[in-house]
């Protein structure tokens, strides 16, 4: 479903990706771990198509971003970064202006429910400049989960939730993961969330990806008492 | 006041085109007004009115420094360095920026003087009653705050609109155009419109006395000033619209024409009021220069706004651009 094939990008003279591959299926959520710095906005934002890559190709749902952008498009949910979000405008509005763009001719049902259970709707006519982060980004995610995407990306987007928002967005993206509606790529740094919900994790290191754990090893990680992923991670880093 | 420098070198060092650019469109809006015909009688009849034009330096000084003094102290409240045990600069920098303002009035009066727009000793009696009116606004101005909150970013000016009936069955691309309008109210301050609303009603009383002169000019200046403000906002805001949309697959027409609809509305709506009232005092002359000048402005105001959205669109990737190119400093 996404297909990622020797991408190198970078800003201006600063090259940040060298040669990065990466596949997700639908049904599969993966997580993208790396330190701060190595390239985890940057191929999120190749994936979202607002950033070039300089070489490489990327295709969602077997539609090549460079030469077929709104078909690829289309089938993509990105949870932008918070401050990203216009502070002018309200999160109604935001929702209905996110659809209309992505031309849908409504919002979803399931995407309002999620809403609910956010308890987001009180906040609903305020201007997104006066929300908290945590508001702010239950509204990235709700955003990315309009018009039933195939492939949903989010980056941190378990920052600054609340533990029962938190709770609420793990359980929908693992029905829906589940449900095999979509694939999830998650760059963070929650490694809980990376333990219990992945299939699978990359780890990125200086542009590249230098490790990759599959949902066997994840397991495995899980049961092993006093280690862990965040052991594995401290190894693999170690070793570069 | 050593951090505000910097930023303004930084930024000069990272948008140099930019900054240049507008240097230049300012220097062809000075050449522009010195050359129009109205600015000789206009220094004359300031020159001869010494009360009035004191009274309207001091006004405007007195103004600009208020909304400065709210600025500043926003800036402060919000900047990195708000948590550093360090004293104010506030009264230094308001008295640098009203120093800055007069000093561009002197030059402008200078050129005027060096073109024959006006005679030397005329000159010189302007200049000292704008200044001594620009010192007693600044005076004024200075222990006086706006309405702003400390640290406010102005949202409290701006109106939420009431949603649309069938925003949840029928999404539609119009409230986008709702930000820009926000923004240009941000700019401009709602207080500013009302005041807008009874100098333009003041029009129609007549030109002939000084007083009724100054409440027309008045009123051309604030509808000039709302009118920017609104190209302004959206000539800012698109970067960030197009950024928030680009990962939607939206159509760059689509985005055009949703972001920029309402603007072009209410530009339209203020010319066509001023244009109304104008009418009131020469009916001929209203329809025969207001007219085409009020079409060129939307014009250009929109093309403007246009060009500032394609270009927004494609370092963001909107649509299907190809571009894309976001300058991020973060990374990870």
């Amino acid at each position: 479903m996404l297909l990622v094939r020797s991408v190198h990008a970078g800003y201006d003279k600063l090259a940040v990706l060298s040669g990065v591959d990466l596949e997700i299926s639908r049904g599969e959520w993966l997580a993208l771990l790396g330190p701060n710095g190595s390239g985890k906005t940057t191929l999120l934002h190749c994936i979202a198509g607002m950033l070039v890559p300089s070489a490489g190709g990327i295709s969602i749902c077997g539609h090549p971003l460079r030469t077929d952008a709104l078909a690829a498009k289309r089938r993509l949910g990105f949870g932008c970064a918070p401050e990203h979000l216009p502070g002018l405008l309200t999160g109604r509005q935001c929702l209905e202006v996110y659809a209309a763009a992505k031309s849908l001719s409504a919002i979803d049902a399931d995407v309002l429910e999620l809403a609910e259970q956010f308890a987001f709707t009180d906040v609903l006519d305020r201007f997104v400049g006066s929300y908290s982060l945590g508001a702010r980004q239950k509204l990235a995610v709700l955003l990315a989960l309009l018009g039933e995407p195939a492939l949903v990306v989010l980056d941190e987007a378990f920052n600054g939730l609340d533990p029962a928002g938190a709770l609420v967005l793990k359980k929908h993206l693992q029905a829906r993961v589940s449900a095999e509606r979509c694939g999830v790529l998650l760059a963070t740094h929650a490694l809980d969330v990376v333990e219990r919900h992945s299939d699978r994790a990359v780890l990125l290191l200086g542009g590249r990806i230098a490790r990759q754990w599959s949902r066997e090893e994840l397991t495995a990680l899980r049961a092993m008492p006093g280690e862990g992923l965040e052991s594995a991670l401290a190894a693999a880093s170690a070793g570069q | 006041m050593a951090a505000a420098l910097l930023q303004w070198r930084n930024a000069y060092r990272l948008g140099r085109a930019r900054a240049l650019g507008i240097a230049a469109l300012c220097a062809v809006l000075v050449v522009g007004v010195l050359l129009a015909a109205p600015v000789g009688p206009a220094l004359r009849w300031l020159a001869g009115s010494p009360l009035a034009t004191f009274a309207i330096s001091a006004c405007l000084f007195g103004l600009s420094t208020v909304r400065r003094h709210d600025r500043i102290r926003s800036d402060a409240a919000t900047s990195w360095l708000a948590a550093l045990p360090v004293r104010s600069s506030l009264n230094l920098r308001l008295a640098s920026g009203a120093a800055a303002r007069l000093l561009a009035a002197l030059v402008f009066l200078g050129l005027a003087c060096a073109v024959g727009r006006v005679a030397m000793p005329l000159a010189l009696r302007l200049a000292l009653v704008t200044a001594g009116g620009a010192l007693a606004g600044t005076l004024a101005g200075s222990p006086l705050r706006g309405g702003a909150a400390t640290g406010s970013p102005g949202w409290h000016y701006a109106s939420v609109r009431r949603p649309r009936r069938y925003w949840a069955t029928a999404p539609s691309l119009i409230p986008l155009s709702y930000w820009p309008v926000a923004q240009g109210r941000i700019f401009s301050r709602p207080s500013t419109s009302r005041v807008v609303l009874f100098a333009l009603l003041a029009i129609p009383a007549g030109r002939r006395d000084p007083g009724e002169v100054a409440i027309a000019v008045a009123a051309g200046c604030i509808t000039a000033f709302t009118l920017l403000s609104l190209s302004t906002a959206a000539v800012r805001v698109a970067g960030n619209a197009a950024r928030w949309l680009a990962p939607s697959g939206v159509r760059l027409r689509a985005f055009i024409i949703a972001f920029l609809w309402q603007v072009a509305l209410k530009q339209v709506a203020v010319l066509a009021v001023t244009l109304f009232l104008a009418c009131a005092i020469d009916y001929q002359g209203a329809l025969r220069v207001g007219l085409p000048l009020a079409a060129a402005y939307v014009a250009i105001s929109c093309a403007a706004a246009s060009v500032a959205c394609v270009w927004a669109c494609r370092r963001a990737g909107l649509g299907a651009g190809r571009r894309g190119g976001l300058r991020e400093d973060r990374l990870s």
